[in-house]
């Protein structure tokens, strides 16, 4: 118990990441969120469901997304987030920091 | 953080709409999996499990905008307080002796910093050097006074090994001393004592400080108004100026700037009020608070000859001397250059080769916090009294962990089914914290108030004990964050070891077995010895310091104690001429003796326990055919004065009107001189010599022995009395005896004073008892401060004694109920709890005697005749420790004695 989302994932941080890019192609909301990541990750990243509101906030907090009501497509009254122009700056940057670090994560392995 | 602050305030809005998002989320994925096939009950099962723990989700989600610490905490404390109030007896006795503690430290810390810490309220105090210094004693093995030191006028004190300390020197030092390379400045400065102060026809007696011209700029002082006193203003022929304190420009001139320019007379010598002292500033001594600063010189005008006789004089020693040094020289520096540079300078002085033998020697120490003179006096007590209030903190703060160690074990099974219910264990472990500081801080803050009563009621304990002593203490809140904090720690290190213990705990056998730990027991038994330890040494030094009182005030005196008013007048210095003082002070005495109800009126240069202080009536050496008095004292007081004093006279007459000026010179002996140099002669008659001023003493009479100077000096004092009116002392301190309350006629004595001369204050009206108290004021206060402390660490113990016992009770009721049932008297009973706590006590006995007795060797010299192993004091703090112990367990015995057994075997 008491376990930060980070900790869970293999990467640290990816999750923020995967929301922004999530983000950065349409607007949704948060179940819609975990049912893009898994649908467009063949249902290889299995998300730990909860983790993912603290996540919300704490990247509104850092003004990287917008929350705002609305309805969803199956018409629920629903918080739908966008990303902000700072949050797709963000974006590059994590984007360019993953890129690295798998690089070198694929050199080591390739070497082992 | 703006932010942060923003959506806290929006908290509530945005918890509900946290809330509502994850109900959508749920709702939405457990319809996707009721659509793939899964029973709607199974489908949100799944996506509860599929989610995680909701509510901790929602925690860290609120957590991010930092709302859940503060919301929890306000849990916490809500929460605590519940729990405080649930056991309300024993949590405000924890909480209030707590307060007591760190109020107690505060104030005691806060005392001991403005008399030994406080830095003087001067520029850059570091840089100043005082200048001491220090020699074999000056006295031979057959009493004789060889020594550099021809006369002085100020203080010795004891140094290492027999050596005599002072911080006095020669006028003419000043000059030798000076070295621009390691001084920037060096100054003087001589206590002037009480002087009469004129303003516009009124006058009042203020103490005075007489300085050189380079004190204040020495000093770094700024001026309230006006200036300063300059070298020019301490060059002979120079006009006399006088600076004041800041209050007495406020009482006398109405403000700083309406003093400025003002004519005053200081002892009937016209002076002019040149500058103000800024409101802070008490010139070097924290226990001097001069009110009146003037050139050195000006003594010269004030008091005539005989201060030109010693002015120069290069070995009558009277000046203190500070020096700032320059920046970068260290005292170690400036003490290896004007140590050898104040040896070649003495021995200049040295008359005799038996005075060069032991010259002394030069000591620099820092001058930060001023002279030592109070700090020498009052360091000691002080300590002890910081080591006395430290136990009592330990013993409140053992308290505190009693009550939560005992909460602790009480809350095991609470504990156990929140944790099952999913709550987190540091979230458990932070309530439990939380609880504890919540208990600490309440204790804090009580303590504050009771710091700032505290603080006020010493400053007028301590004021009515000191002339001229102003106790300058303000709330340190250094001190009492010190405290609280320490407080804090305790209630976190005695919250934390039971909230790891209790949450590691598994939780079934937490649910199950909700009493047992005999560990925790112990623990608390260890406290309370602790703390009935402490309490026995706080009570054992108490006693000490009580008796020591009690043999000061039976000391037999040899004079009468009650029914005496003393008041003193210096008509010298508000004007009155040599020639006509006598009959001025011999006209007032029989004005005062015609008072209705004064029985009998007398005078004489001081009281006679402070005699002494005032210098001696005989100026010369007294022999007796060829033979010198050796350590001989001697009073000069006014007609019936042993008749006013109840001092029993053995053979002649006392002193009487007829020994005036013209008559010739009497003496009256106290039966120890008359002893020790006439055997069994009879001294009526005889002649006491004064070579120096060519006179012959006859002695009328002789006095029963009496304690002169003091209440702790020899029994019998060798002492001469001397007609006042023949030897004229400058000042005289009258005494009354009266019928009933001496201070009935203060108002009486003042109107008789002002109509024979209002220039003439009347000071220093008190009863004869309170003259002899003012000279034992540090252990009056020393032993009404003990006995309190003694007070508070006993019911402080006690608390931890009745805690102890209410928990141990609650914890064995069911065990009692067997007890019971089975056919235990309730006696029985109640002396299974006290046998408990006596054996507890016996145990805390044991350590402490032996400690108390080793460690009190320190304050032996605070002692009066009394020993630290003083076996009565011993045994007496060993009984009321038992008593007490017992008392504060007979509450919950008696509790335990009432328990029905058919409940206590119900409850588990």
């Amino acid at each position: 118990m008491g376990r930060k989302p980070q900790k869970n994932d293999s990467l640290p941080g990816s999750l923020d990441m995967l929301i922004l890019r999530t983000l950065s192609l349409r607007e949704l909301h948060g179940y819609g969120i975990v049912q893009y990541l898994q649908q467009s990750s063949d249902n290889e990243l299995l998300v730990e469901e909860g983790s993912l509101y603290p996540a919300l906030q704490r990247l509104e907090l850092n003004g990287w997304i917008e929350g705002a009501w609305g309805v969803t497509s199956s018409n629920r009254r629903a918080r739908i987030y966008k990303i902000t122009p700072a949050g797709r700056k963000q974006l590059a940057v994590e984007t360019r920091k993953y890129a690295r670090l798998t690089l070198a994560i694929a050199r080591v392995m390739g070497e082992a | 953080m703006l932010r942060r602050l923003q959506y806290w305030l929006q908290r509530r809005d945005r918890e509900q709409s946290l809330r509502e998002e994850m109900e959508l989320h749920l709702a939405e994925k457990a319809a996707e999996l009721q659509s793939d096939g899964m029973s709607p009950a199974e489908a949100t099962l799944e996506a509860r499990r599929q989610f995680g723990n909701v509510g901790i989700k929602h925690e860290e989600a609120r957590e991010i905008w930092m709302t859940r610490f503060l919301s929890e905490l306000v849990q916490d404390i809500r929460y605590g307080l519940r729990t405080m109030l649930a056991n309300k007896a024993f949590s405000a006795l924890a909480v209030l002796s707590l307060a007591l503690g760190i109020g107690a430290n505060t104030t005691i810390y806060s005392l001991m910093e403005s008399v030994l810490l406080r830095s003087l309220p001067v520029q850059e105090p570091e840089s100043l050097a005082v200048l001491n210094w220090h020699s074999e004693p000056p006295q031979t093995a057959d009493k004789q006074w060889v020594h550099v030191v021809h006369g002085i006028q100020g203080r010795f004190w004891p140094g290492d090994k027999g050596t005599l300390m002072s911080g006095i020197f020669p006028y003419p030092t000043l000059d030798a001393m000076r070295d621009p390379a390691i001084f920037t400045s060096l100054f003087g400065y001589f206590d002037g004592h009480n002087r009469n102060f004129g303003v516009r026809g009124y006058a009042t007696s203020v103490p005075s400080e007489f300085v050189t011209g380079e004190y204040f700029h020495g000093l770094g002082v700024t001026p309230a108004a006006g200036r300063f006193i300059t070298p020019e203003d301490d060059r002979p022929n120079a006009t006399p100026v006088a600076v004041i304190s800041y209050a007495t420009s406020q009482n006398r001139f109405g403000g700083p700037a309406n003093a400025i320019g003002q004519p005053v007379l200081i002892d009937n010598t016209p002076f002019t009020v040149v500058g103000v002292a800024p409101p802070e500033f008490f010139g070097v001594e924290p226990a001097r608070t001069p009110d009146l600063y003037l050139p050195l010189r000006t003594i010269l005008l004030l008091d005539g000859p005989i201060a030109a006789k010693s002015f120069h004089d290069e070995n009558f020693y009277w000046l203190e001397m500070m020096g700032r040094l320059r920046p970068g020289v260290t005292i170690a520096q400036a003490q290896a250059a004007m140590g050898p540079r104040f040896h070649q300078w003495v021995s200049t002085t040295a008359k005799s080769e038996g005075e060069r033998a032991k010259l002394p020697q030069l000591k620099l120490n820092p001058g930060v916090t001023g002279l030592g003179g109070l700090r020498r006096y009052y360091a000691k007590p002080l300590y002890v009294l910081l080591a006395m209030v430290g136990l009592i903190l330990a013993i409140a703060c053992a308290n505190i962990a009693n009550l939560l160690l005992a909460r602790a074990a009480a809350r095991r099974r609470e504990i156990a089914v929140r944790l099952s219910l999913g709550a987190g264990r540091l979230r458990v472990i932070r309530q439990l914290l939380t609880e504890s500081v919540l208990l600490a801080s309440l204790g804090g803050i009580l303590g504050a108030l009771f710091a700032i009563w505290g603080i006020q009621a010493l400053t007028v304990l301590f004021g009515a004990g000191e002339e001229n002593f102003t106790l300058r203490a303000e709330l340190n809140w250094n001190v009492l964050a010190i405290t609280a904090g320490l407080s804090i720690l305790c209630g976190l290190f005695f919250g934390l070891a039971p909230a790891l213990q209790a949450t590691r705990a598994e939780v079934l056998p937490g649910l199950q077995a909700a009493r047992s730990s005999g560990g925790r027991h112990n623990i608390q038994s260890l406290l309370v010895v602790a703390q009935i330890a402490m309490s026995f040494v706080i009570l054992v030094a108490a006693g000490l310091f009580v008796r020591t009182l009690n043999n000061l005030h039976s000391v037999q005196l040899g004079y009468s104690r009650e029914n005496i008013l003393l008041f003193t007048l210096n008509a010298r210095q508000a004007g009155h001429r040599e020639s006509e003082l006598a009959t001025f002070y011999a006209d007032l005495n029989r004005r005062f003796a015609s008072i209705p109800g004064v029985n009998s009126a007398s005078l004489a240069q001081s009281s006679i326990v402070s005699a002494g202080f005032h210098g001696n009536a005989v100026h010369s050496a007294m022999k007796i055919g060829s033979t010198t008095l050796a350590d001989v004292k001697s009073i000069a007081a006014g007609p019936n004065y042993l008749a006013t004093m109840q001092i029993p006279l053995l053979a002649g007459r006392d002193l009487a009107e007829r020994d005036h000026a013209a008559a010739p010179p009497v003496a009256i002996i106290t039966e120890r001189l008359a002893r020790t140099y006439f055997g069994s002669e009879n001294p009526i008659g005889r002649r006491i010599h004064l070579p120096d001023v060519k006179k012959d003493l006859e002695i009328v009479g002789v006095s029963a022995n009496l304690r002169y100077g003091g209440i702790k000096t020899q029994e019998g004092s060798l002492v001469v009395f001397v007609p006042a009116a023949q030897f004229t002392p400058d000042r005289v301190t009258y005494a009354l005896r009266t019928l009933g309350d001496p201070l009935r006629f203060a108002n009486t004595v003042q109107e008789i004073v002002r109509n024979a001369d209002s220039r003439l204050p009347v000071t220093n009206v008190l009863t004869q008892a309170a003259e002899i108290d003012r000279t034992i004021s540090r252990e009056l206060t020393f032993a009404k401060l003990c006995t309190g402390f003694a007070l508070l660490a006993l019911l402080t113990a006690c608390v931890g004694v009745y805690g102890t016992m209410s928990y141990t009770v609650a914890r064995q009721a069911s065990e009692i109920g067997i007890r019971m049932a089975l056919g235990a008297q309730r006696q029985a009973v109640v002396w299974m709890i006290l046998r408990r706590v006596l054996i507890l006590a016996a145990v805390a006995l044991a350590i402490s005697i032996p400690t108390a007795v080793a460690g009190f060797r320190v304050i032996r010299s605070l002692l009066f005749q009394t020993q630290p192993g003083d076996p009565a004091t011993l045994a007496l703090a060993g009984v009321v420790l038992l008593m007490a112990a017992a008392l504060a367990a007979y509450a919950p015995a008696r509790r335990a004695s009432r328990i029905d057994p058919l409940v206590a075997l119900r409850q588990d």
